[in-house]
């Protein structure tokens, strides 16, 4: 088994409320995923049983450690950034890289430097002087220049412009991402980075509703396009969700090949955003 | 691996600069004390004359090193106090101020543990902060002998006897080093509270951690009519057992009333043996090691989210 994560019946229960329900998934090395659920769905709470920082049940397994008891060892094959702006906003630029250069041994202070020069962030500033963007600026130069194996993001341009956040992920791409190096990224605005994913996770109340690569992704939905008799043909094959626009009824199958769909609209493969929406209302249903 | 664990306890002087900056503030305010007080000392110009050339002529060598290191010893005073008061705040915004503004989400994200983080911020209470106040208070001193010396040469007087010959430096120095030490490892059990209300509060640390220390004496008082408690807890702020034991007795020689050598030597009154074999400091140092691991257990259980 070569997979980076394991997981097998996670569970995290905060009280009576399971934030992470029974979850069983794997991830392999060398992906891009995309982990997406609405608000309070326990994604954070995945991350951080991932990461170490809370408590589960069930098996998980991250690059062969347990993570909450060996999170020291974790944390040096393993990066992220949480939710929130986490930078220490009294520390300065150039303590911060001496800071993380004694403790981290996989960190390069050389490739930090570089990667700042890049940006209008000066070694002797503040955080709290820097800008938003800027501060995402600094935790990412800091990021890519730890030799890590996982990278695991957890909306990371929250609140940031468009420029930035389309800057982010291209560096990300091009400075970052190779075969050897896995990704993990929870996002709200998935149709900017859908283009980016190897593989997405579906989560809500705590449950994994899908788990796919997106090239199969084609193969299991299908969208299609249609109006009056064929839209009633279609609606008989069982569509997991409908939706009218511009006059035409947009229908989302699952498992149904698109050769029975063929004839009957325009077809398509869905949008992420679309599917993930399709999923979680369907589910509420 | 020393690097590593330096790096930690440059974090805590980065992040919290009063634990240089205090005893820095008491040094410049003890100078320009010494200052103010030998610029005005100029007013009495002649009386000063006159006693300086008293000084140096008929007051006996021990007399002079008693004033002398009374009055050194003393400007330590302040130093201490302002130790025991920064070291309450340093301990209890600690692990607090990490998680008020949620970037124990970034050093949790380094590969460092959290028995390291805890224990790096205990070191920082229990050693740093004592010798930043050692290194301020050997700093003050000297500058205020070479001001002080300065002085007395300008108006005649010997400076070399009077000032450099009569203060007991060693002494004087090993004894507040020794003390300061002493003092942090007996109050050490209050520095493993700070830190436990540090990682557990989620508002205001000081009202937390000193709470209990009122209410529970007050409430001991009305159910069980005796006062134990306040007796281990607040008893223990008023005497560290490292004092020789030698007493004003034999301060001075009997027969010729005069003070001897072991008034002028503060180090004479330490007896270290008497501090490491005192029950109560040990059980001081287990009741910090409890509360230490406590605070570990708590940064390292708590979901932060």
């Amino acid at each position: 088994m070569n997979s980076l994560v394991s997981a097998q019946g996670v569970s995290k229960l905060f009280g009576s409320f399971r934030a992470v329900d029974n979850v069983s998934f794997e991830i392999d090395a060398g992906k891009i995923i995309g982990l997406i659920g609405p608000n309070g769905a326990g994604k954070t709470t995945l991350l951080k049983a991932m990461l170490g920082l809370t408590d589960c049940e069930g098996q998980l397994s991250v690059m062969g450690l347990d993570p909450f008891r060996q999170r020291k060892e974790l944390m040096r094959n393993i990066c992220f950034i949480a939710d929130v702006a986490v930078l220490p906003r009294w520390i300065r630029v150039s303590q911060l890289l001496d800071y993380v250069a004694a403790v981290h041994p996989n960190f390069s202070r050389k490739r930090a430097e570089e990667l700042l020069q890049q940006t209008k962030i000066m070694a002797k500033s503040k955080v709290k002087e820097l800008s938003k963007g800027m501060v995402t600026q600094l935790h990412l130069s800091i990021i890519m220049s730890v030799d890590a194996k996982f990278l695991v993001l957890d909306e990371p341009t929250l609140g940031l412009d468009i420029i930035f956040r389309k800057e982010f992920y291209a560096n990300l791409l091009n400075d970052y991402f190779d075969e050897e190096r896995t990704i993990l990224v929870t996002t709200h605005q998935v149709e900017e980075i859908e283009n980016l994913l190897t593989d997405i996770m579906f989560i809500n109340d705590g449950k994994i509703l899908l788990s796919s690569t997106m090239e199969s992704l084609g193969d299991t939905y299908t969208e299609v396009s249609t109006a009056g008799d064929e839209a009633t043909r279609a609606r008989g094959l069982g569509p997991i969700a409908e939706n009218q626009m511009f006059g035409k009824s947009v229908m989302l199958f699952e498992g149904v090949g698109r050769e029975l769909l063929e004839g009957l609209g325009e077809i398509r493969t869905p949008s992420v955003s679309d599917l993930f929406v399709a999923k979680v209302t369907g589910e509420r249903k | 691996m020393i690097n590593h664990h330096l790096a930690l306890l440059k974090r805590e002087i980065w992040e919290h600069r009063s634990i240089w900056l205090t005893p820095l503030a008491i040094s410049s305010i003890v100078i320009l004390g010494t200052l103010t007080a030998l610029i005005f000392a100029g007013e009495y110009a002649q009386e000063l004359d006159v006693a300086l050339f008293g000084a140096q002529n008929l007051v006996g060598d021990t007399e002079r090193k008693a004033v002398m290191a009374g009055l050194f010893f003393g400007s330590s005073g302040i130093f201490f106090l302002a130790l025991g008061i920064l070291t309450v705040f340093y301990s209890l915004d600690s692990l607090y101020a990490e998680r008020k503004d949620k970037s124990i989400l970034f050093w949790r994200s380094l590969p460092v543990t959290d028995a390291e983080t805890v224990i790096s911020k205990l070191a920082t209470a229990l050693l740093v902060i004592p010798v930043a106040a050692i290194v301020a208070i050997i700093g003050t001193h000297l500058v205020n002998l070479v001001v002080t010396g300065i002085w007395v040469s300008m108006k005649g007087g010997d400076a070399g006897l009077l000032i450099w010959g009569s203060v007991p430096l060693i002494d004087n120095w090993l004894s507040m080093i020794i003390m300061i030490f002493a003092a942090s490892i007996w109050m050490s059990p209050f520095v493993g509270w700070f830190l436990l209300v540090s990682a557990y509060t989620k508002r205001s640390p000081l009202l937390m951690a000193f709470l209990p220390l009122v209410l529970i004496p007050m409430l001991e008082g009305i159910f069980a009519h005796s006062n134990e408690f306040a007796k281990a807890v607040w008893g223990r702020l008023a005497m560290i057992p490292i004092h020789s034991g030698v007493g004003i007795e034999n301060l001075f020689d009997e027969d010729k009333f005069e003070l001897n050598d072991q008034m002028v030597s503060v180090l004479a009154q330490i007896d270290i043996g008497r501090f490491l074999s005192s029950g109560s400091m040990w059980a001081g140092v287990l009741i910090c090691a409890l509360l230490t691991f406590g605070a570990i257990y708590i940064r390292r259980f708590r979901d932060e989210s």
